[in-house]
């Protein structure tokens, strides 16, 4: 699904060079919910960016569902976002002046499908994750797990092959964390290749592989066997 | 997805209303500025009657005495001696011709109870009226034989055949005028065109309002020896005593107008124009060596300068004030763009290219001229009324048509997008990653 190889990426100013990723590696096969921590400044946020074509990088290759993206334009970098790719943040990122419907038809409109196509996959999104009846609220009437959860509506409307999340639960509480975390599991359950970017080490122990940065390299590949992770989990359904 | 960013573009009006309405009043200030002074010079710098204006041509020929000539000047009238217009009556050019001089006289009413009423006028041509596509609502013109015979036969206004008859129809009824029996042969519909390009040299309101009150042949006004109501100009020292010794002299009263059959023929009328002061300078007459001139329409009402240089100017200012408008509408769609650099960050996220961001926003700017288009076509109404108030001449040229009213629009919607394309441009540009974090 994913292959970085020998990817490296240098933010440059007058004075300072940062190199944010140097030699990293990595390989993402479909189906897999990985998860990436390392410290602040590590370069996870970087990775997830140049993974989700919203960066570019200097060296090094870089392929997505089995496309070479180094010479890819910024138009065909959109649409492949587009097809391609979901995206889950930490704030969420809702546009405040659209109701729930129109936030997640955001991305179905540059899709280009019919207006049945799109509400019939905006009421399946929000279906999924339990915000059928609220499609006619904004995002200031609902709290943080249930905006999050709009989010991966959203993400999910489009049916992605890759699910993008850069700390999906850094702004929510414990409780709200599980329960988005559990959604999360499940869209994995139902085949969606999800990557995970976090700071919470519990989180990051329950996916499949946690993938450690440290100085723009990948450090430690932890690879955890589809049996460890609980069984409830595993056979829990999306309903 | 034009409907989609059109809907997007009404819903963030309202999103930030206090900067929304700074931005649609600016842009309404200035379209209201350029409009109203557009108006009245398209009103007045507009052809009056453009399927033929080509054809109807004025003749001007320099008869001033040549002591005080200075060469390549213009002639100090810009009409004609009485001498010269019966010799263009003569002449047989042309489908159509006409003199015109301004009369003035009493109606004396039958009963003695009314008051004398005042009959403001023109002395023309029967050729006149079918020469300017005169409307009738009663009757007609007189014949050319009424021309030659000096028939005493009128043709009222509108208002004034209402005025004398209420809503009758007055053909074949006396009017006791000038001290002689006129039958009325006719009653126009509503006449007044803007400018009154026929005769702007007039004594009844000057060239954009006013209205001729009733029209009577030429050769009848002369014969009833009546003076001319408006300029005249007498450059000679000398001339013979009496209406007769007026009529010989060089004084300048007389406006000319030829109709040709096609515009091809006005080569013909420069012609003859040429030959006849040759001809006159044989005879002592035109001594200036000055070329004769021909105006068709739209030559003749720039040669008046029906529109001013002020007119002109007041367009230009207008504009300069339209583009200092643009410039604050950019400024205040700059901060309302930028506060929307998370919105783009997250549409590009999600798939909008560069392109369709920039039509969403180029689409937002025009809703805010569309709005600004509304705002200042009232704006532009109002500024019409206050200036038809402020001078009465102005009441006819203050007049929005369906031209100005589409202009007005379309002024506001080009202003809109040309102040949206630099913070267009801008939202283009958000870094779509740094927007997501900062979030």
């Amino acid at each position: 699904m994913l292959r970085m190889q020998n990817l490296s990426k240098v933010y440059r100013t007058q004075m300072i060079e940062t190199h944010a990723l140097r030699g990293f590696e990595i390989h993402v096969r479909e189906g897999e919910f990985v998860t990436v921590t390392g410290p602040s400044g590590s370069g996870k946020t970087t990775f997830l960016n140049i993974a989700g074509l919203l960066e570019t990088f200097d060296e090094g290759e870089f392929t997505l569902d089995g496309l070479d993206v180094k010479n890819v334009s910024d138009d065909a970098r959109s649409r492949l976002r587009n097809e391609k790719l979901g995206f889950i943040f930490q704030g969420f990122n809702l546009i405040p002046d659209l109701n729930l419907f129109d936030n997640v038809d955001v991305p179905l409109r540059y899709r280009g499908f019919s207006a049945a196509e799109r509400a019939e996959r905006i009421k399946s999104s929000l279906t999924q994750v339990g915000l059928a009846s609220r499609m006619k609220h904004y995002p200031a009437e609902l709290s943080g797990g249930q905006q999050q959860r709009v989010a991966i509506a959203r993400a999910l409307a489009g049916s992605p092959r890759l699910l993008l999340a850069d700390e999906p639960t850094g702004n929510l509480d414990t409780q709200m964390a599980r329960s988005v975390m559990e959604l999360l599991e499940e869209i994995n359950a139902r085949g969606t290749t999800i990557l995970m970017v976090t700071h919470d080490p519990e989180l990051a122990v329950r996916a499949q592989r946690n993938v450690h940065i440290i100085d723009g390299q990948v450090s430690d590949l932890v690879r955890k066997m589809p049996s460890l992770v609980e069984p409830q989990r595993a056979a829990s359904s999306l309903m | 997805m034009f409907r989609y960013y059109f809907l997007l573009g009404l819903r963030n009006l309202a999103r930030n209303p206090i900067l929304t309405l700074l931005m649609v009043l600016t842009l309404a200030v200035g379209v209201a500025a350029s409009i109203s002074t557009l108006t009245i010079l398209h009103v007045m710098s507009g052809n009056p009657i453009p399927h033929k204006s080509a054809r109807l041509l004025v003749p001007l020929v320099d008869n001033g005495p040549v002591k005080s000539y200075v060469p390549g000047s213009q002639p100090e009238d810009r009409q004609l001696s009485y001498r010269d217009a019966v010799n263009f009556q003569k002449s047989g050019l042309g489908e159509y011709r006409t003199a015109i001089y301004d009369v003035s006289g009493a109606i004396e009413s039958a009963r003695p109870d009314l008051p004398v009423e005042q009959l403001n006028g023109l002395a023309v041509d029967a050729d006149f009226f079918p020469m300017f596509e005169v409307p009738f609502l009663y009757g007609s013109a007189w014949s050319r034989a009424e021309d030659t015979s000096r028939a005493r036969v009128v043709v009222l206004s509108r208002n004034k055949s209402e005025k004398l008859f209420g809503k009758d129809n007055p053909v074949g009824r006396t009017l006791r005028i000038f001290g002689q029996d006129f039958r009325v042969v006719g009653v126009l519909d509503t006449w007044s065109p803007v400018p009154r390009y026929p005769r702007l040299i007039n004594s009844s309101g000057g060239g954009l309002s006013g209205e001729d009150q009733g029209y009577i042949p030429f050769h009848t006004a002369t014969d009833l020896e009546l003076p001319n109501n408006a300029s005249t100009s007498c450059q000679a020292d000398e001339r013979d005593p009496g209406y007769q010794g007026f009529l010989n002299s060089e004084c300048t009263w007389i406006q000319f107008w030829f109709q040709t059959k096609s515009a091809a023929d006005r080569v013909a009328v420069a012609d003859y124009l040429r030959g006849y002061v040759a001809e006159q300078r044989k005879l002592g007459r035109l001594m200036r060596d000055a070329p004769p001139q021909l105006f068709d329409v739209m030559e003749w009402m720039r040669y008046m300068e029906v529109v001013s240089n002020d007119a002109h100017l007041a367009v230009w200012l207008s504009f300069g004030f339209l583009l200092l408008c643009l410039v604050n509408t950019t400024g205040l769609l700059l901060a309302k763009f930028s506060a929307r650099a998370p919105e783009v960050g997250v549409r590009r996220a999600l798939g909008a290219t560069r392109g369709a961001i920039f039509r969403q926003f180029l689409v937002e700017a025009g809703v805010v001229g569309l709005a600004g288009g509304v705002l200042g076509l009232v704006l532009s109404a109002a500024s019409l009324a206050l200036i038809a108030k402020q001078a009465r001449t102005l009441s006819v040229v203050a007049q929005m048509d369906w031209q100005m009213l589409a202009l007005t629009f379309v002024l506001a919607l080009v202003a809109s997008l040309l102040a949206g394309l630099l913070p267009t441009w801008r939202a283009c540009q958000v870094t779509p990653a740094l927007q997501l974090k900062s979030q």
